[in-house]
């Protein structure tokens, strides 16, 4: 979860992050690359709560929030722990208010809303204390990772969630967020009109990539779950088999059962496996979710570059306009003012003159618009690849990690059916 | 024919004294295969006949014996499974209170097809453990059609098969014992046991047998999943640069462990799930014998039933009555002699079936560990090296920037 950005002063919508008052050293916070650094962060107890007062009955789990300060330079340490409760939808417009604040950042994702990729015996419903801890997990995964984030974890918002108990919702809708999201709305077409789509497509397209290979290897594991459920518990029959046929027998008898004894346990080790298992699958999914945030900053860069693309056709299309004047004809063949310069006769010298002014006006107008534009997408692109290969480090060291904690729960597996079978095999010994 | 069965008589009183302790039993047992075995016999080479008529396998097999109405110590012919069939009949026929080993059922329940590979195989060792077991009995091996079997040229055999029909009065011996063991009384206790007995067993075994159906086939199921996840892995390999020695270790390492299950299934199906069905056909084949025994007793129990109301014929039944008696006196020791022997087999066999299944099992997650252990390793080292090259890139941004 390390993070190595540390430059602090790149932040292309100007918002500078305020921190609470509580923590106000700023000069101290500015040496420090992210929050992790001096703060604790845990999410805890689940518990469920319902809310009465309403008319439909609307039932709920709520997180403990806990921060702790544990670098001793650092306002607020020996202040003991500040705790909070915060639910699965306030979680959900934080990341909202993220996405929408920081353009070029790939926004770490949430855990599923609904469990996907699911075998026949998993946890499904989201009440159930496995499913409730899985999510738990993976929330307090999300706010870590928004923690080592040397940006984000200087959001005032942020802070604000783990640290502001009453009115935080208030505060996060007077940052008037949701008037920029609008602006996404825009987003969603851009792609199409989009000129020169070139930079972001491989990044679109790696996305889409990871998700497909991630969503098979889900898939593909969810059947493999279940078949191996069905191995293992087809075994524990023979227990009941064995259980009874050592009643007929004289000498076999003894060995029978306790062999019968080790499938009951050969066909009940195959729970815990497959629950650890699924922390495998949460990670992967984990990663299957950031394919859409890679997407979603590849579709605001497409904003911005439409942006630009809308202020150079501006410009250039003025400055045509122009040109036709100068050279005393209509400007286009069939325009309107064509027809009117027929209907009403020309312009006088001075009213043209007057135009082309006005013209050269705009034109200067549109070219500072330009070069704004071209300056904010340029800002945009290198901070939003900067922020892609912080992504990629991250996800080729997590991944590895995924896979390498995954053989060394399929050794622990292997250890445990050898030890099962060798124990059976024991008894087999001795009929 | 006479001396034979008189001889074996004989050594089935050995046993039946023998089985004071079944331990000692078991060794003498061992002893007996070491040292007194001298027939041994050998199923090898299925071959395809093809005729206008039909195809059939045949299937060649060799004798090694020492005995001396074997005309040279080796002896080599080729039979077809029908004459397998013949053989079975016709010693069922001669020794009706003897156990006879089962042969393999006709057709493949699977469906395989009768020429294939894997369905020669397995009738293969199936055939085998019947001579086998034919061999080691002290009764069965001596006899007379067993030995036509083993020796007789093609047209000889075939000449052979085709004295004495056998047929019908096995058919209305098979009528009569029908009846006889639901009719069945007063079994002699040790009987009533022997019946509880085989059929308690054959009903566990049909549920070992159905339990490793399912999980042959839930762990087919399973190695076709394994078997698509590893291409997964192969195709996320193309487009990752630095993930792509991770994600080929665990394309290789899921479908080595997909192999090693592959080699599991394939010697379950041998050593368990067949011997088990063997074992089916054997309790069936036990049955039968108990229905034949039971159709003595009845033959036995009706005379003198009839000698009770027939006074005038007394001195005919009696003569009678003590020849069936005795005939149900060798008959009850037969079984006996018989049923102690299976039980020794049995319980070595199922111990044997059960230790290979458990060996099985170990030695494939041995094999999956290992795979798993290297991978690891394999990837700790790239790592290693990996972080390596990822400070240099690190550098390599500073001194452009700077």
């Amino acid at each position: 979860m390390a993070d190595e950005e540390n430059s602090p002063d790149y932040c292309p919508e100007k918002i500078t992050p305020e921190l609470n008052d509580v923590h106000a050293d700023k000069s101290k916070i500015a040496n420090k690359a992210n929050l992790l650094q001096w703060m604790e962060i845990t999410v805890s107890e689940p518990e469920k709560r319902t809310n009465a007062s309403m008319k439909m009955q609307d039932t709920f789990i709520v997180y403990l929030i806990e921060t702790r300060v544990t670098d001793e330079n650092m306002k607020g340490f020996n202040d003991g722990a500040t705790s909070l409760w915060r639910r699965y939808s306030e979680f959900e417009l934080l990341r909202n208010y993220l996405e929408i604040m920081y353009p070029t950042i790939v926004i770490p994702p949430l855990p599923e809303k609904k469990a996907s990729y699911t075998w026949q015996n998993a946890a499904t419903d989201k009440f159930d204390p496995e499913f409730i801890e899985r999510r738990r997990a993976a929330l307090e995964v999300f706010l870590l990772r928004v923690a080592a984030h040397s940006i984000l974890s200087k959001d005032k918002i942020f802070l604000g969630f783990m640290q502001q108990d009453a009115g935080w919702k208030d505060t996060v809708y007077n940052t008037d967020f949701q008037s920029k999201a609008d602006s996404k709305l825009k987003a969603i077409s851009a792609s199409f009109r989009l000129k020169k789509p070139d930079r972001f497509e491989e990044v679109k397209n790696y996305a889409n990539e990871l998700q497909a290979n991630i969503s098979n290897l889900l898939k593909i594991r969810a059947r493999m779950a279940d078949k191996l459920y069905g191995i293992h518990k087809v075994h524990g029959n023979y227990a009941r088999v064995f259980g009874e046929w050592s009643c007929i027998e004289k000498d076999m008898a003894e060995p029978l059962q306790s062999a019968g004894h080790y499938m009951d346990v050969l066909s009940s080790s195959i729970d815990p496996m497959l629950e650890e298992e699924e922390h495998f699958a949460d990670q992967l999914k984990e990663y299957l979710a950031f394919g859409d945030a890679l997407r979603s900053v590849c579709r605001k860069y497409e904003c911005v570059q439409y942006d630009l693309e809308k202020a150079e056709d501006t410009l250039s299309s003025k400055a045509k306009e122009r040109d036709m004047l100068v050279q005393g004809k209509p400007a286009g063949a069939f325009s309107i003012t064509g027809m009117k310069s027929k209907i009403f006769g020309s312009d006088t010298p001075e009213q043209r003159d007057l135009k082309i002014k006005q013209l050269e006006e705009q034109i200067k107008q549109a070219e500072i618009d330009v070069k704004q534009a071209t300056q904010e997408t340029q800002l945009h692109v290198q901070s939003a690849l900067k922020d892609i290969e912080r992504f990629q480090r991250q996800k080729v060291k997590d991944l590895h990690d995924i896979f390498t904690n995954y053989a060394i729960m399929q050794i622990k597996q292997c250890k445990k059916g050898i030890a099962i079978w060798t124990s059976a095999k024991d008894c087999f010994a001795k009929i | 024919m006479e001396s034979l069965d008189l001889n074996a008589s004989v050594k089935s009183d050995v046993t039946v004294s023998r089985s004071s302790s079944l331990i000692a039993n078991f060794k003498l047992d061992e002893d007996i295969d070491a040292e007194t075995k001298d027939l041994f016999i050998v199923v090898d080479d299925p071959e395809k006949h093809t005729s206008t008529l039909e195809s059939y396998i045949t299937f060649r097999v060799t004798t090694k014996t020492n005995r001396s109405e074997f005309e040279g110590c080796e002896l080599s012919v080729r039979r077809r499974y029908n004459d397998f069939l013949w053989l079975r009949q016709r010693l069922e026929e001669s020794y009706c209170t003897h156990l006879v080993p089962p042969l393999p059922a006709k057709h493949s329940l699977k469906r395989l097809d009768r020429f294939s590979n894997e369905f020669l195989r397995i009738r293969q060792a199936a055939l085998q453990k019947f001579l086998t077991r034919l061999a080691d009995h002290p009764v069965l091996s001596f006899d007379r059609n067993l030995h036509v079997f083993l020796t007789a040229k093609a047209w000889e055999f075939q000449s052979h098969k085709k004295q004495g029909s056998g047929i019908l009065s096995r058919v209305t011996d098979s009528l009569h014992n029908m009846g006889a063991s639901y009719m069945m009384k007063n079994r002699p206790p040790e009987f009533v046991i022997m019946h509880d007995y085989t059929q308690t067993f054959g009903e566990k075994l049909g549920v070992m047998d159905r339990i490793s159906q399912r999980i042959l086939k839930e762990a087919t199921d399973y190695l076709t999943e394994i078997n698509e996840w590893a291409p997964c892995f192969t195709l996320w390999a193309n487009s990752e640069d630095n993930l792509k020695p991770t994600l080929l270790a665990m394309s290789k390492t899921v479908e080595d462990c997909a192999k090693e299950l592959k080699d599991m299934l394939d010697c379950t199906d041998d050593n368990f799930a067949q011997p088990l069905k063997e074992y089916v056909l054997y309790t069936e084949a036990v049955k039968g014998v108990l229905r034949r025994r039971d159709a003595m007793q009845m033959e036995y129990d009706m005379i003198v039933e009839e000698l009770g109301k027939k006074k005038e014929e007394r001195e005919q039944l009696t003569q009678q009555m003590d020849m069936l008696n005795d005939r149900m006196v060798v008959a009850n020791a037969d079984l006996k002699a018989d049923m102690d022997r299976w039980h020794i087999n049995k319980q070595r066999d199922m111990k044997d079936i059960f230790l290979n299944m458990a060996d099985r099992n170990i030695q494939y997650y041995e094999k999956c560990l290992e795979k798993w252990e290297a991978m690891v390793c394999n990837i700790q080292v790239k790592e290693e090296k990996q972080e390596t090259s990822v400070v240099t890139e690190d550098g390599l941004i500073v001194s452009n920037s700077t």
